[in-house]
């Protein structure tokens, strides 16, 4: 067994150093950086905390931020493994299944492992604790108690990631729970717009409940020996190691197989959906029809893409509506006035990776069918334009729709603007996507709902693209700040229109004909890793 | 005494929702043959080799591998079993070095004899080119080989093989078969699913054909075919999936 471990923990090192980028020398040695830069700097945290713990006069100080300390390494115990298990970087334990392992042996293996993907709170733990053991004031056995701190935060991680594994296998929880999570992640921002700062600080510096894990951790770590912090603290760890193997025990019988089958469409969704795919061959000539058809109903069953569109209008509602109307605003502020328009380009930002800049990507098998098929490529890049100003109108109507519901202002004027702005903004991206698309393609996986990190290049062509194809609607705003007329707002609206036509008309010509002599390099490209057109 | 076969399964059942995959399944293969589990798309082939690996309980059924009842000596009977699975299982961030040593290890060979043999083997299957590449990147007959490489390391008894020659070339695909053969010329027993039923047929002793998770027909080669029939004449007689493309008049 001890052989097996070692060989388990040897294996989910290799795996983590292979994560570093490797056929280009800059990217490995800037990641190399990154890294040093990140793990010096909880190295950093550690040391001054193993300073600041080590002074005996500062035990009222420790007595009161050590249990905060330990509540953020509890959430980002629970976090960072989340997010590293969706990037891949995490061994699958339930692929050890078929090596001869006792099954009771794997769930140690997975605590084990639970330590590698946290190895910042460990550091940081390990410069409180040596802290705490220097400073005179506290007896010796009080940070060995950290331990089972350190115990309750692994049991639960080795659960929580479980949890979630299983969740995101089932086809419509995984939507909502990334949903959910996404969300959860924006939480703190917008309590903090919503003018909560207050109670959050509140919350961090009053004395907190004694029966919270960390504040038992802190106190006993602290050499305030109670019976009550000790029966905590070990309730605590039983139960998060109860949780821990229960969660851990369900996922190694977990059955991807039955689950994928429980998700699918039935048969009479399937009828009622069919209307919708088939109206674009109602309404237009092949093959035009029938690829916005094949779009429709390509993009509308990805789970990546449903997750972007279900955060247009609830995510930039949670980010936006906060500013505009939080108790931390300002009444009459250019975010009030324009909330409608501000969560709609927002929206844009985050459909532009799967309709704009990446547009072969993400249903890449197609793409050989393109260049196969006896199709103008103009025709293909103007089925997968329409089809995104499509979604992006059903997306301004969801917008407009939950305001409503939520009886925020609203008015004709203000819909006309978020749809005219939208309108001017999403001719910009397109035109820059269709280039981006034939230049820059990048095979993307359209089942994850998680997205893993997108290329750099791709990164920098946002932060540069998305000011340009802002510039005509910040125009418009200028001219209504300077003539104070809604007729000088929608008139520069309509040449940024008429602009964005003309661009649009030039680029997609400059596409066509790159795309046809780049034709092998995107196929090349849209065939890297895994995948339908994977050689 | 004879010894127990290696494969023995009784009434093995696999429900998911409402579908049966594999729908009360008798099975039996004797040591040292190589034995084909056919089927068309979607009969039952992946879901049972899943089950038999220990991926996937049964929902009822039992199940022996080399006399040893599954699950209750799993421990024992997986150290004796050598696994070409499918794609799903490799890991992707390891390289076909490190991935090999590591199932090498997985079985407690010492490292630097399961280093050895995963050179080696890297070496027979010529996956040593580019030792820095990830599975990852491997394609679809690179990843063959170096599950199969890895299925080798240890030296087992028995073989499950899914789809194994998928996607492998010709010489990569007769330098396995060659080992296979050798593999169970040594007494070892070879459990294949494959849909390349010419080579089923060149290789494999007994054959079973299940569909829609039942068994159809199973015997030896001779029993199963009449006359001048070849497998795939017998395939697609037995599981009813004779279709005349004449009646398609257009085409």
């Amino acid at each position: 067994m001890g052989k097996q471990v070692r060989a388990i923990v040897w294996a989910q090192w290799r795996t983590l150093r292979n994560y570093l980028p490797r056929s280009n020398k800059i990217t490995f040695w800037l990641t190399g950086l990154f890294g040093l830069v990140w793990y010096g700097g909880f190295a950093f945290l550690a040391v001054f905390a193993a300073i600041l713990f080590s002074k005996a006069d500062e035990l009222t100080f420790i007595h009161t931020v050590l249990p905060t300390v330990l509540l953020v390494c509890f959430l980002y115990w629970q976090f960072i493994p989340i997010l590293m298990a969706s990037m891949g970087s995490s061994l699958e334990i339930k692929k050890l299944l078929v090596y001869p392992i006792p099954r009771g042996k794997l769930f140690t293996l997975e605590v084990l492992l639970r330590i590698s993907t946290g190895a910042e709170m460990l550091l940081l733990l390990t410069g409180v604790g040596v802290g705490l053991l220097l400073n005179p004031g506290i007896p010796l056995w009080g940070p060995f108690l950290l331990i089972f701190f350190v115990a309750f935060n692994l049991f639960c991680s080795a659960g929580v990631r479980d949890l979630l594994v299983r969740l995101m296998a089932r086809r419509r929880i995984r939507e909502i729970t990334a949903l959910l999570f996404v969300l959860a992640a924006a939480l703190p921002q917008v309590l903090m717009l919503a003018g909560f700062q207050k109670h959050i600080r509140l919350f961090f510096t009053k004395d907190p409940s004694p029966f919270w894990p960390w504040t038992a951790a802190g106190r006993l770590a602290q050499g305030e020996f109670s019976w009550i912090a000790a029966g905590v603290l070990l309730a605590w760890t039983a139960a998060s190691y109860v949780f821990g193997r229960w969660q851990f025990e369900r996922g190694l019988n977990f059955d991807y197989g039955a689950a994928a089958s429980q998700g699918a469409s039935s048969g009479a969704k399937t009828s009622r959906l069919e209307w919708f795919y088939r109206l674009p061959s109602a309404l237009l000539p092949d093959p035009l029809g029938a690829l916005i058809e094949k779009e429709l109903r390509f993009l509308s069953r990805s789970a990546r893409f449903r997750l972007v569109f279900m955060m247009g209008f609830s995510f930039g509602f949670l980010i936006w509506v906060p500013m505009a109307f939080g108790r931390a605003s300002t009444p009459h502020s250019m975010v009030s006035d324009n909330y409608l328009t501000f969560v709609s380009v927002y929206a844009l930002l985050l459909l532009s990776d799967a309709l704009f800049w990446n547009s072969f990507g993400f249903d890449r098998s197609a793409a050989q069918v393109y260049f196969l098929a006896p199709l103008k490529l103009s025709t293909v890049l103007v089925g997968k334009n329409i089809t995104a100003a499509f979604f992006v109108l059903i997306e301004i109507c969801a917008v407009s729709t939950v305001c409503a519901l939520l009886r925020l202002p609203l008015s004709v004027i203000k819909i006309l603007e978020a749809v005219t702005v939208t309108i001017v903004v999403t001719m910009f991206l397109l035109s820059i996507g269709n280039l981006s698309s034939v230049y820059s393609p990048r095979a993307v996986n359209p089942v994850k709902s998680f997205r893993s990190a997108a290329s750099g290049r791709m990164q920098a062509m946002l932060m540069l693209t998305f000011p340009l194809a802002l510039t005509p609607v910040l125009l418009a705003y200028l001219a209504r700040y300077a003539f104070e007329s809604e007729w000088a707002f929608f008139g520069v609206l309509l040449v940024g229109i008429a602009v964005g036509a003309l661009v649009y008309w030039y680029s997609m010509g400059s596409a066509v004909t790159a795309a046809e002599q780049r034709k092998e390099q995107i196929i090349a490209a849209l065939s890297r890793g895994e995948g339908p057109i994977g050689g | 005494m004879d010894s127990p076969a290696a494969i023995s399964v009784r009434n093995l059942r696999k429900i998911y929702g409402a579908k049966a995959a594999v729908d009360g399944l008798d099975l039996e293969v004797p040591r040292g043959c190589f034995f084909g589990f056919l089927g068309p798309n979607g009969a039952g082939k992946t879901t049972t080799i899943r089950m038999l690996m220990g991926l996937a309980p049964p929902t009822s059924g039992s199940i022996e591998l080399l006399g040893l009842p599954m699950p209750e000596r799993a421990i024992e009977v997986k150290q004796r079993i050598g696994l070409v699975p499918d794609e799903s299982l490799l890991f992707d961030h390891l390289t076909g070095l490190e991935f090999t040593e590591f199932v090498g290890r997985m079985y407690g060979l010492a490292r630097p004899l399961a280093r050895e043999r995963a050179r080696e083997l890297l070496a027979l299957f010529e996956l040593d080119g580019e030792p820095r590449k990830l599975i990852g990147d491997y394609s679809k007959g690179m990843r063959k080989r170096v599950a199969m490489a890895a299925a080798l390391i240890h030296r087992p008894e028995l073989f499950l093989l899914d789809e194994p020659f998928e996607g492998v070339d010709a010489v990569g695909a007769r330098l396995m078969k060659e080992i296979l053969l050798e593999q169970v010329r040594h007494g070892a027993t070879m459990f294949l699913t494959s849909h390349v039923l010419e080579v089923v047929e060149r290789l494999c002793d007994r054959v079973a054909i299940i569909h829609d998770g039942k068994m159809v027909v199973s015997g030896t080669m001779a029993e199963l075919r009449t006359g001048t029939e070849t497998l795939e004449d017998v395939f697609v007689r037995v599981v009813g999936a004779e279709r005349q493309a004449e009646s398609l008049g257009w085409l």
